[in-house]
């Protein structure tokens, strides 16, 4: 799994606690892969609207990589700032761990690359 | 050839898809990939014309056929069975397990999701209607939902009768499936799989009791029926 994925993953456990930490999720004992991908400038430019920054900042700070901690006026021609996004979003894939909400400690788990994210009937 | 039979299966919504979808992809998973390969022609347009950069979630996404047919979109795909998810991640393609009906993503986080021939697994009208509260909860203002369900007035090899609640059969051939130890394993397995046939203006129908959203298109194709909706 990539972090732009996690950038769009939220805690749906019905009756959560404190709804307000449900987002982002945060990552437990992660693995990490970079597999490097083709850059497309045009594609990163265009999805950041998509990327929440905040919670992408957070995470990417947990994990220890390192990406700037507020967009760019123009990205487009940042030739760093783009470079830092796709490593970031694009090229390190979670391999294992898991993923635990803030609001009601719910944990989802990541194995060979794929997160679980089904609940019990009781937490629906 | 066999024949798809009335669904007269008396079990709760959930455990009726636990036992006729759920658990069925989970043992066809492997052949059910190998007949799915080509790209269905509305499905490839409406991809084709997203403007780069667009994000956004295929539910149900089945074997993973269209995450990767744009590169410079991205498609993140989800199934209920892990089979499936498991032959997208062998594949690279960006996927998860999840259910459809709870969707774990934030609200307006996606471009555009699409759900190409599962909601016509969920047994009542209520659930499906759900279903697709879900796809439109997710997308942003602005933003398109493209569903494909499986139409009652089929009229290419698979020919139904006025029943809407059906269980059809998937064969995986016997030659195939040879893992029997026991026997020579040339048998035929059968597994049933519950479908609802949508009659023709039912989607677009859910879509307008659901509201919030306005239908840009709806029409027939490939034995299913059709509609994509703008959220309002």
């Amino acid at each position: 799994m990539r972090l732009i994925t996690h950038n769009m993953l939220k805690c749906h456990v019905k009756n959560c606690k404190e709804p307000d930490k449900q987002f982002p999720l945060q990552f437990k004992d992660a693995k990490l892969e970079q597999i490097e991908a083709e850059r497309n400038n045009e594609f990163l430019v265009r999805m950041l609207p998509r990327i929440d920054w905040p919670a992408l900042l957070k995470t990417t700070k947990e994990l220890g990589i390192i990406i700037p901690e507020k967009v760019p006026a123009n990205p487009a021609d940042d030739d760093e700032f783009l470079q830092a996004l796709h490593t970031a979003i694009l090229e390190m894939h979670v391999k294992e761990g898991s993923m635990v909400c803030n609001g009601c400690g719910h944990e989802y788990k990541i194995t060979k690359g794929i997160p679980n994210m089904l609940l019990a009937e009781h937490e629906i | 050839m066999r024949d798809p039979v009335p669904d007269t299966v008396v079990l709760s919504s959930t455990a009726k898809e636990e036992q006729y979808v759920h658990a069925v992809y989970e043992k066809i998973a492997e052949h059910f990939s190998d007949t799915r390969f080509k790209a269905w022609p509305v499905i490839e347009r409406y991809l084709k014309e997203l403007p780069v950069g667009s994000v956004g979630a295929d539910v149900g996404c089945g074997n993973g056929k269209y995450l990767g047919l744009r590169p410079d979109i991205f498609l993140i795909g989800t199934d209920r069975s892990h089979a499936l998810v498991e032959i997208c991640g062998a594949r690279r393609l960006e996927s998860l397990v999840s259910d459809a009906l709870n969707q774990p993503f934030r609200s307006a986080a996606f471009d555009f999701a699409i759900s190409i021939a599962v909601i016509h697994h969920f047994s009542s009208a209520a659930r499906r209607r759900q279903a697709i509260e879900e796809l439109l909860r997710i997308v942003k203002r602005g933003g398109t939902v493209l569903v494909f369900v499986w139409a009652l007035e089929q009229r290419g090899r698979r020919r139904f009768a006025d029943d809407q609640d059906v269980l059809v059969p998937w064969v995986v051939p016997g030659s195939r499936s040879g893992n029997d130890s026991s026997s020579s394993g040339a048998q035929d397995q059968v597994f049933h799989r519950y479908y609802h046939l949508f009659r023709e203006g039912e989607l677009s129908e859910l879509f307008c009791q659901i509201g919030g959203c306005s239908i840009v298109e709806a029409g027939y194709d490939r034995d299913n029926w059709y509609v994509i909706a703008r959220k309002d």
